[in-house]
């Protein structure tokens, strides 16, 4: 295990019944990376995450945070130890405000904030994703564009120290996806670590410096975006395209 | 407009309070029925309406806090001191239950706690020391109804407070990203099995005290009138017809409740109808507006503004 790694996950299986989602995944992530996990749909990828965060308990394996355990733990309480996550289909407390969801991030993620100290935490994550002009808005009325900024804001009131993005350009325009692309991007020169599954595969070798590839629940390559693209032309080449690419590249 | 709540809410809880000087018995024991009614809704809205969990099994709280009381003031303890160890018992037997109840999710949770309430009553009616299905009765000696309409009012005047203060809490926020999507509430740091506990034990504990006044003013309790299913039912349409969730919801749904109740029992045929006149109503209420009374009042209220609006917004183009 690499001694600058923030998180190392080692031999992670996950089954449902007779499915293999995950069948024995490693690598570590080191503080500072944006960390890109790309392949097709159905390749684990989320499935990935939600073990990350404890959502699901993984079959078998280890996920150290930090030097710690944490596989098993419930989500409420990895999320206080610094693993937040976004869901790819966005999950917004619709009656809500945008100002109240975010709150929820603050009050009960790993800063337990109160009173005026939540209040300035909620304004500060609201500017820094672009949603202040929306604050009093019910979730409800927002666009998908709004929305996905939603969820990152909420993860990032919880003051995480890793931050797992599902897809947070799936659905945007390009101009909106340019947006997200600099998000990201702040985000990491805050200090916060990034795990990030996208379609996109361009836009994820613009932003990361690390990428993992699945499919079927295996890693079939991992390394900077530029030998891992290169990888993946070789693999397209002898297992088709259907390994490699995704229908948001197409 | 939000002066004009509170005044509302201050003028009713003086008028509860000013009441036993100028009512008469009659009059104030309708009250005391009323004021029974409001705790035992806006303390399962705790639950049932901030979080969304709908428990179908209260009667056992108010059954364990009424028999709490009648049996220790049996054995020569005063029977308003009985009153916190009720709620106690009650507040410790709720995690009991919730522990493995809170694992299942909507409707089977509720199935589970219809089946919690009636194992309680069952036991009641067989177990010697609580009297068996014929019931018990306080022991004589003081017995003072104006003690009992305070308490009572008292109570819920307290109930409503505590339920305005929780709404506007973290933990009622808390409460409410579980109700809308427990997952994300999760996702964000949010202990869901904890809460729920907190709020169980919380209006279990309310809904206890309750029952112990409720045995205090009647001198008489029986596993048929404290554990009844068609008490838990109650308990839950109240808040729901008067809107789930909301503040004022519960008072209201225990108004109309009260009321209809109280006029029905009157007459002997009629004595269960208000559970199927209650039916109806819940059955209005599902499908028209889910918010309940509440819910209608708002959209009424709305309606006027907008028809005020456009009306003086004609009259400045008439007039320019």
């Amino acid at each position: 295990m690499p001694a600058d790694a923030i998180l190392s996950v080692r031999g992670l299986f996950k089954r449902f019944g007779g499915l293999q989602a995950l069948a024995g995944i490693d690598f570590d992530v080191a503080e500072g990376d944006v960390f890109g996990v790309i392949g097709p749909n159905g390749a684990g990828k989320t499935t990935l995450f939600s073990c990350l965060v404890g959502s699901l308990a993984p079959t078998s394996g280890e996920i150290v945070f930090r030097g710690r355990r944490i596989e098993g733990m419930p989500n409420h309480a990895v999320v206080k130890r610094g693993i937040v996550r976004t869901h790819q289909i966005v999950r917004p407390f619709r009656e809500m405000t945008v100002t109240e969801n975010v709150a929820i991030g603050a009050h009960f993620g790993g800063g337990h904030r109160r009173g005026s100290d939540a209040s300035r935490r909620v304004r500060d994550v609201l500017e820094r994703t672009g949603l202040a002009h929306r604050a009093s808005a019910l979730a409800g009325t927002l666009t998908l564009g709004e929305l996905k900024r939603l969820e990152i804001a909420r993860a990032l009131a919880t003051e995480p120290k890793v931050i797992c993005l599902d897809e947070v350009m799936g659905g945007l325009n390009p101009s909106e996806i340019q947006g997200a692309m600099s998000l990201i991007r702040a985000i990491r020169d805050s200090g916060v670590t990034i795990l990030m599954i996208e379609h996109h595969v361009h836009a994820v070798a613009g932003v990361s410096n690390r990428i993992l590839v699945l499919n079927f629940g295996e890693k079939i390559a991992e390394g900077t975006p530029q030998t891992v693209l290169k990888d993946m032309a070789v693999i397209a080449a002898y297992l088709g395209d259907d390994a490699t690419t995704s229908r948001g590249d197409e | 407009m939000r002066i004009v709540k509170a005044v509302l809410w201050a003028a009713t809880a003086i008028f509860a309070l000013a009441a036993p000087l100028f009512l008469e018995r009659g009059t104030l024991n309708d009250l005391w029925n009323l004021a029974f009614a409001v705790i035992l809704a806006a303390a399962w809205n705790l639950l049932g309406g901030f979080a969304g969990q709908v428990s179908l099994g209260y009667s056992a709280f108010l059954g364990i806090g009424a028999y709490t009381t009648v049996l220790l003031s049996l054995r020569g303890i005063d029977s308003f001191l009985t009153l916190p160890l009720g709620a106690l018992i009650a507040a410790v037997f709720s995690i009991v239950i919730g522990l493995p109840a809170f694992r299942l999710r909507g409707p089977y949770f509720t199935i589970a706690t219809i089946g919690v309430g009636e194992a309680v009553r069952v036991c009641a009616s067989t177990v010697e020391f609580t009297g068996g299905s014929s019931g018990i009765r306080m022991p004589a000696g003081s017995f003072d109804f104006n003690k009992n309409y305070f308490s009572m009012v008292v109570l819920a005047i307290f109930v409503v407070a505590l339920a305005a203060w929780v709404k506007r809490s973290a933990f009622g926020h808390a409460l409410a990203a579980i109700k809308q999507d427990i997952e994300a509430a999760e996702a964000l740091g949010v202990n869901s099995t904890r809460f729920k506990l907190l709020a169980h034990a919380l209006s279990a504990a309310l809904v206890a005290i309750a029952g112990g006044l409720y045995a205090i003013n009647f001198q008489y309790i029986a596993p048929g009138s404290v554990f009844d299913f068609r008490l838990s039912l109650s308990i839950v349409l109240m808040p729901i017809v008067g809107g789930v969730g909301t503040i004022a919801g519960p008072v209201f749904g225990a108004l109309i409740f009260s009321t209809l109740q109280i006029k029905l029992l009157s007459i002997p045929a009629l004595r269960d109808s208000y559970l199927f006149i209650y039916g109806g109503l819940l059955i209005l209420v599902m499908l028209y507006e889910p918010k309940g009374l509440v819910g209608l009042g708002r959209r009424l209220s709305a309606l006027l503004s907008r028809a005020v609006a456009s009306k003086t917004g004609k009259e400045a183009r008439d007039a320019g």
